[in-house]
């Protein structure tokens, strides 16, 4: 077969075209696909739905039981008003913070004393604090956890629409008195963006690594792949553990807060950090064979550089593995995810997540008592999910497949 | 072979070495020491202490003492309890072992059975049903698997005991819950693998020779059909074994993996230190035994 | 069959086996009694613990000079068969029984007792503990060591490396003498003499053994700084003849107290004050002396095996002189840490005792239906507390502490997060017969936001964020959640939380690096003071900061006290003292949750909740509630119910 430099694009879109026609006739894969979207879609607008505060407690209705009537209630305790009363308070605050920290960023080592330095940097940190307590105050007077801007504006929104009504708890209560199908619903925000945003970090580590490695070949490619062997044998898990609880500790913690790092952003890092090994040997073993193709030959031969070979024309051809594989990654970083909170090293409070959930789940059964729904329903928004991921991971893995062409 | 063994034992030794030096100065940049206690130390105590750890000596001759150490097989001991890791690894060890081997024997069996059946009756209810089950290992925190079968296991069906070490029943729950993942994921492998195998020309020729369907699939597509099984044998391996801390808290089992999850949790640095070296020459033996199996089960495999 | 399949099996049925060898070594006959101890224990030296499930181990393992009763906890003989007490209440002389042995069969003398004793008080043993013998005679003074000491003073000089003939873990060979005089640097500044850090860093002791003046230095190494002739020694405290602790022969030991201390037998029977044996350890060392096969003790058990995260396993000890008085031969500590999996364990009937239940799980038992035949929760003789750093700004203002106390809603933590407890508005828990604590104020929203708008937030406006910090247990975090809300909704301000790891969260409490601090103190002794000496001014295990004279005086001047109504009124003074400014914040008094199986006799609940092992029996032909069930609770203990209610308040 021979190919030239400008029909690669075409044969590309064709082999995807030709994988989406046998993805669309597994049924299987079909229903995974769109129970995914649904659940992205409505964990991206989780803010705009009627649902009770995830962080509302509301003790006298400990372990209330799941209930069906009524199912609205108008208990939603939202004080719009306070959103633009607040504003000048936000700006003064603003404007404070602003002045703190021109004053901080004045101080030099030699001058100023440690200790002075030190303080002013907490000085900061506290008229942060302060801004930031401003603007989520209206919100978490209402029971929701730290808001980003447009989250906020999906809660307005909301209140706009539904006004003071909200979904009674369908699925119960927890502990405290909190609905579980908003805390599920929210948890959902956390757990997904988890699981995508490190499978993006290990992924983009994992191609760049693998496709370096297998489109340099020679001993660059062996030391490469040398290293990838050997960093498998190293126990990741522990590893991760003992970074995320060293994380934690105060000082070392108020640093990074200072730099607006929290434990979930260094979670998405380490944990990305350690899945890429996979991708990158499979990307190598696909970047290999690629190489000797025809047209990257005469690409080469062309003159284009090797960055742009790399990137532009092997690159796209990997999309199928990538595919399959962020299907297979996803699932896995979001149990590993329940598993820290296992340990107590997870999503801290008032943030939820599914795996927190199933931990205070797994903690009311009991021999003597079992508050089922607790463990049930978040179990099924996981297994569903994660269910769902491993389908279609399946279906596109043979839609992909080449031997399955034309069938 | 022998020299492939000795590359490989080669690239063990630096990567000990580089995990270990990554270790002791990670160790010593974060704070928390072995002298952390609810009350005020007056400054000669705290001195004495450290320099029963060695804590008062030069960086480099700290590194150079832990290093002899370590070289000669001399772990370390607790900064907060009072015994030492090589008497935690020979206690735990054997335990966190015989876990993670029944786990894993649990994993292959099953899940190869799983696979097998659903490749050969592909497309019928038992194969979507045997394939749904084996997901459910995957997509559940295996704390709740665990949850779960202790209330159906140990208190409705008041089959197995609850939980503890020193007979075989009480590892059956563990094992259970610790390889239901990975059963999973050896079922899917050897389904797709041995579909992969009964289309080929070899398995048809066979056929076409009046061979029992039985002897086809077990004489001629499983060995073959192994082989991707074989390779995840690796990473099921580490899986198992870093990931029993769960299970043996849940189960209160005294195996390695919990002591590990403590001593990080504690900042209890010389076991943490030791424990990652442990594990690092365990998943590096492990890789290493499961290439030579891989040479040993697929003839055209040359160690180079 | 394919000789390559053949291998595989090989493989496989060799694992196999590996595993099946594995667990028939980890297989043992099951004890006669089996506790679940809820933690792998730090070590079994007496001296160095503080833990409760430490203690439990050592009671059993060691007995001191006289031992605390199973169900009052009254002073009971031990290895002292009698006692008696000087008319000044000052001096005990103790009685030791001739048949007290080691577990090698060796006697228990006077000496070993002097000799632990000494070991405990020696700051390089770290015993933090050692407070509690500070009410010997110069106790405290040989525990600050070379702080301790003043010119005139008899010393004694522990030098770096023992003496020829001693085993060889001892301590350093030991000089006695009078320090004569105490020479500090040339040139050196007065503040660098005086920062207690550096204390040792400049001084030169000088002291006149058998007439003859030899110079110190406390250290490994002399700088060269020192004057010539200086020695180096590992420490210079003073001669521990000279604390209130001796032998009068060789079984006779006399303790000498600063002031009467009515609860100074109860210390006695004290599990760190446990005698522990000389030669054990100094021939096996700090880390081997504990380990099984060398362990030494002398109480009515002794060390079988322990097992990292099992199990300890405890046999009767042969050479104890009540041998015939203990009805156990075996007893299993379990250290199961999660509290699910002790409670399958108890009900699946693998294990006799549990010390505690989940909240969750109490909560049940209390309503059972038949009522449980093996639940009797009670009070217990400790506080579960909030403390605040009052070094930090807004804590500083006692106006701000008490709005925040005054904002707690304790009624709703106790119904929500806990099953039995009772809400704590005073420090010292209730129980003690004559002592009647003074308490803080209830809950009251409306004086809170008067108070911090005089501190000048009113409602909240300017209130800096604060965080509270806890320990990682559901539990704590449950209620560390409903306080955040609390303190938001009552007073506007902005909470968080942030749990620490134990290890973490102990020296973030001791290096004061908190706002608000999760903590609970669990009584030693029967008696207000081992609450209310926490808070004096620097105290040992005071970590906010806070100190006022007036409380330190009224503690100091108790201690002193010989007249036992006065001395409780001065107690009680201080602890209003303490309510009054609040840098603590009590929240509710502890309940012991055991769950003690109907066959087992001579298992008694008890303010301190602590039950001697030794004391126990298994009888399970036996019908009728046992000790346990039929104790007449401390104080009635009833499940409190938040009524549900439709309608937000």
């Amino acid at each position: 077969m021979t190919t030239t430099p400008s029909r690669t694009k075409e044969i590309g879109v064709s082999l995807t075209q030709d994988a989406w026609r046998r993805l669309k006739k597994s049924w299987a894969a079909m229903t995974a696909l769109w129970t995914l979207v649904a659940v992205v879609v409505l964990a991206f607008f989780t803010p705009l739905l009627p649902l009770q505060p995830p962080d509302r407690d509301l003790t006298r209705q400990m372990f209330a039981e799941p209930t069906l009537s009524p199912i609205w209630e108008d208990t939603f305790a939202f004080e719009a008003e306070l959103v633009d009363q607040l504003d000048a308070e936000i700006t003064e605050a603003r404007s404070e913070f602003t002045a703190q920290r021109e004053e901080f960023n004045q101080l030099r080592p030699p001058e100023a004393s440690p200790e002075a330095i030190e303080e002013a940097a907490r000085t900061v940190r506290r008229a942060r604090a302060n801004v930031d307590s401003l603007i989520q105050r209206p919100y978490a007077d209402a029971g929701f956890p730290k808001l980003g801007p447009l989250a906020r504006a999906m809660v307005r929104a909301r209140y706009a629409v539904f006004g003071e009504w909200q979904l009674a708890s369908v699925c119960g209560r927890d502990k405290l008195g909190r609905d579980l199908l908003s805390r599920i619903f929210w948890g959902a925000r956390v757990s997904l963006i988890v699981g995508i945003v490190a499978t993006l970090v290990s992924l983009v580590i994992g191609v760049s690594y693998g496709a370096i490695s297998g489109y340099a070949g020679g001993w660059i490619d062996n030391l490469m792949m040398r290293i990838v062997d050997v960093l498998y044998s190293i126990p990741f898990v522990f590893l991760v553990i003992f970074i995320i609880s060293v994380l934690s500790e105060d000082s070392v913690k108020e640093w990074l807060a200072g730099y607006g790092i929290d434990r979930i952003t260094i979670f998405y890092f380490v944990v990305g950090a350690i899945y890429w090994l996979t991708m990158a040997r499979v990307v190598r073993g696909q970047v290999v064979s690629l190489r000797n193709e025809q047209y990257v030959e005469a690409a080469r031969s062309l003159g284009v550089s090797q960055g742009a070979i790399v990137f532009r024309h092997i690159v796209p051809n990997l999309l199928s593995i990538v595919l399959v594989y962020l299907t297979l990654t996803i699932p896995r970083v979001i149990l590993f995810e329940a598993f820290l909170s296992f340990l107590g090293l997870g999503v801290e409070p008032p943030d939820v997540s599914w795996g927190l959930l199933a931990n205070e789940g797994i903690q009311v059964i009991t021999p003597v008592k079992t508050y089922w729904w607790l463990i049930v329903f978040p179990s099924l928004a996981i297994g569903s999910t994660l269910f769902a991921l491993n389908f279609l991971g399946d279906g596109l893995r043979d839609a992909f497949d080449p031997r399955m062409k034309g069938r | 072979m022998i020299s492939f063994i000795l590359r490989r034992l080669g690239w063990m030794l630096i990567t000990l070495w580089v995990v270990f030096t990554v270790s002791f100065f990670l160790m010593r940049a974060v704070p928390g020491g072995p002298y952390d206690s609810e009350r005020a130390l007056e400054p000669e105590i705290e001195a004495n202490i450290k320099r029963q750890y060695n804590l008062d000596l030069p960086v480099h001759e700290q590194y150079w003492l832990r290093m002899k150490g370590m070289a000669s097989g001399e772990l370390g001991s607790s900064m907060k309890k009072d015994y030492t890791v090589n008497r935690l690894v020979r206690e735990g060890l054997p335990v966190s072992a015989a876990l993670g081997l029944l786990a894993l024997a649990f994993a292959f069996s099953v899940g190869l059975v799983a696979g097998i059946v659903s490749a050969v009756f592909r497309g019928s209810v038992a194969d979507v049903s045997l394939m749904s089950i084996a997901t459910i290992g995957i997509a559940l925190p295996n704390f709740v698997v665990a949850g779960f079968a202790i209330i159906l296991f140990v208190f409705t069906l008041r089959w197995l005991p609850a939980a503890g070490w020193g007979s075989l029943d009480q590892l059956v729950l563990p094992a259970l819950c610790l390889g239901a993942p990975y059963a999973a994921y050896v079922a899917r492998i050897s389904r797709t693998g041995m579909l992969d195998v009964l289309g080929q020309d070899f398995i048809r020729t066979a056929r076409a020779k009046g061979a029992s369907p039985f002897s086809v699939v077990v004489k001629h597509a499983l060995p073959t059909a192994l082989l991707p099984v074989v390779s995840f044998l690796g990473p099921a391996v580490a899986g198992i074994l870093t990931g029993s801390p769960v299970i043996e808290q849940i189960f209160a089992i005294p195996g390695l993996g919990w002591h590990f999850v403590q001593s990080a949790i504690d900042k209890d640095y010389p076991i943490a230190m030791g424990l990652v070296l442990l594990y690092t020459t365990l998943l590096y033996s492990m890789n290493l035994i499961v290439d030579l199996l891989y040479g040993v089960l697929d003839p055209r495999v040359e160690w180079k | 069959m394919p000789p390559r399949l053949a291998f595989a099996l090989v493989c496989l049925v060799a694992m196999l086996g590996g595993v099946v060898a594995v667990v028939k070594q980890g297989q043992l006959p099951p004890a006669d009694f089996t506790f679940n101890n809820d933690t792998e224990i730090e070590s079994l030296d007496p001296a160095v613990v503080t833990g409760q499930p430490e203690g439990r181990i050592i009671d059993e393992l060691y007995e001191g000079l006289v031992k605390l009763g199973p169900k009052d906890r009254k002073p009971m003989p031990g290895v002292a068969e009698r006692w008696e007490v000087s008319d000044d209440g000052l001096t005990y002389t103790f009685h030791l029984r001739r048949d007290a042995k080691w577990s090698d069969g060796s006697p228990v003398t006077a000496r070993d007792f002097v000799y632990s004793m000494r070991r405990f008080l020696d700051p390089l043993t770290l015993a933090e503990y050692a407070y509690q013998a500070w009410y010997l005679k110069n106790a405290k003074r040989y525990s600050r060591a070379a702080r301790g000491v003043e010119i005139g003073d008899r010393v004694e000089v522990e030098l770096l490396e023992p003496s020829a003939d001693a085993l060889p873990f001892a301590r350093g060979e030991v000089l006695r003498g009078e320090l004569v005089g105490v020479e500090t640097d040339p040139g050196v500044a007065a503040e660098m003499l005086d920062d207690p850090a550096k204390f040792i860093d400049y001084r030169t002791f000088v002291v006149s053994i058998d007439g003859e003046e030899q110079r110190f230095r406390i250290g490994d190494r002399v700088p060269a700084r020192a004057p010539t002739g200086a020695k180096p020694c590992r420490q210079l405290t003073l001669d521990f003849a000279e604390v209130g602790f001796r032998a009068i022969d060789d079984y006779t030991v006399e303790t000498v107290l600063e002031s009467p201390t009515p609860y100074w037998l109860n210390l006695l029977g004290f599990y760190p004050l446990a005698p522990v044996n000389q030669r054990c350890i100094e021939t096996h060392g700090p880390a081997k002396w504990t380990e099984a096969e060398n362990l030494v003790t002398n109480g009515p058990f002794r060390l079988e095996f322990r097992r990292l995260r099992d199990r300890i396993r405890l046999r009767k000890n042969p050479h104890y002189w009540n041998r015939d008085g203990v009805a156990l031969e075996t007893i299993d500590a379990l250290a199961v840490q999660s509290l699910t999996t002790s409670f399958n364990l108890y009900e699946t009937g693998k294990v006799d005792w549990i010390t505690k239940v989940t909240p969750l799980i109490a909560r049940e038992l209390f309503e059972a239906e038949p009522p449980r035949d093996d639940f009797n929760p009670d009070a217990q003789f400790g506080t579960y507390f909030y403390a605040f750093n009052v070094t930090r700004k807004p804590f500083d203002d006692p106006r701000v502490r008490q709005a925040l106390v005054l904002a707690l809603d304790r009624e709703e933590i106790v119904t929500t997060a806990c099953a039995g407890e009772l809400p704590a508005r005073s420090f010292t828990p209730p129980g003690l017969p004559n002592y009647d604590a003074p308490e803080c104020p209830d809950t009251n929203v409306e004086r809170a936001k008067e108070l911090l708008a005089e501190a000048g937030y009113p409602d909240g406006t300017g209130f800096p964020k604060i965080e509270i910090l806890y320990n990682y247990e559901q539990q704590h975090q449950t209620i560390a959640e409903l306080i955040r809300k609390q303190w938001r909704r009552n007073l506007g301000i902005d909470v968080s939380t942030r749990n620490e790891e134990w290890g973490s969260f102990l020296s973030s409490q001791r290096q004061q690096k908190y706002d608000v601090m999760r903590r609970a103190w669990i009584g030693d002794y029967l008696d207000p003071n081992t609450f209310l000496d926490l808070f004096v001014t620097d105290g040992e295990n005071n970590a906010t900061g806070w100190g006022d004279p007036e409380y330190d005086r009224l503690i100091r001047e108790a201690k002193a006290e010989a007249d036992p109504e006065v001395r409780i009124e001065m107690l009680a003074e201080a602890e209003r003292i303490l309510m009054r400014e609040v840098p603590i914040m009590p929240i509710y008094y502890y309940v012991s949750r055991s769950m003690v199986k109907p066959y087992v006799y001579g298992w008694y609940n008890n303010l301190e909740d602590r039950h001697p092992l030794w004391a126990l029996s298994i009888d399970r032909t036996a019908t009728g509630p046992n000790d346990f069930m039929s104790s007449e609770p401390v104080r009635e203990i009833k499940l409190n119910r938040r009524e549900p209610e439709g309608a937000e308040q």
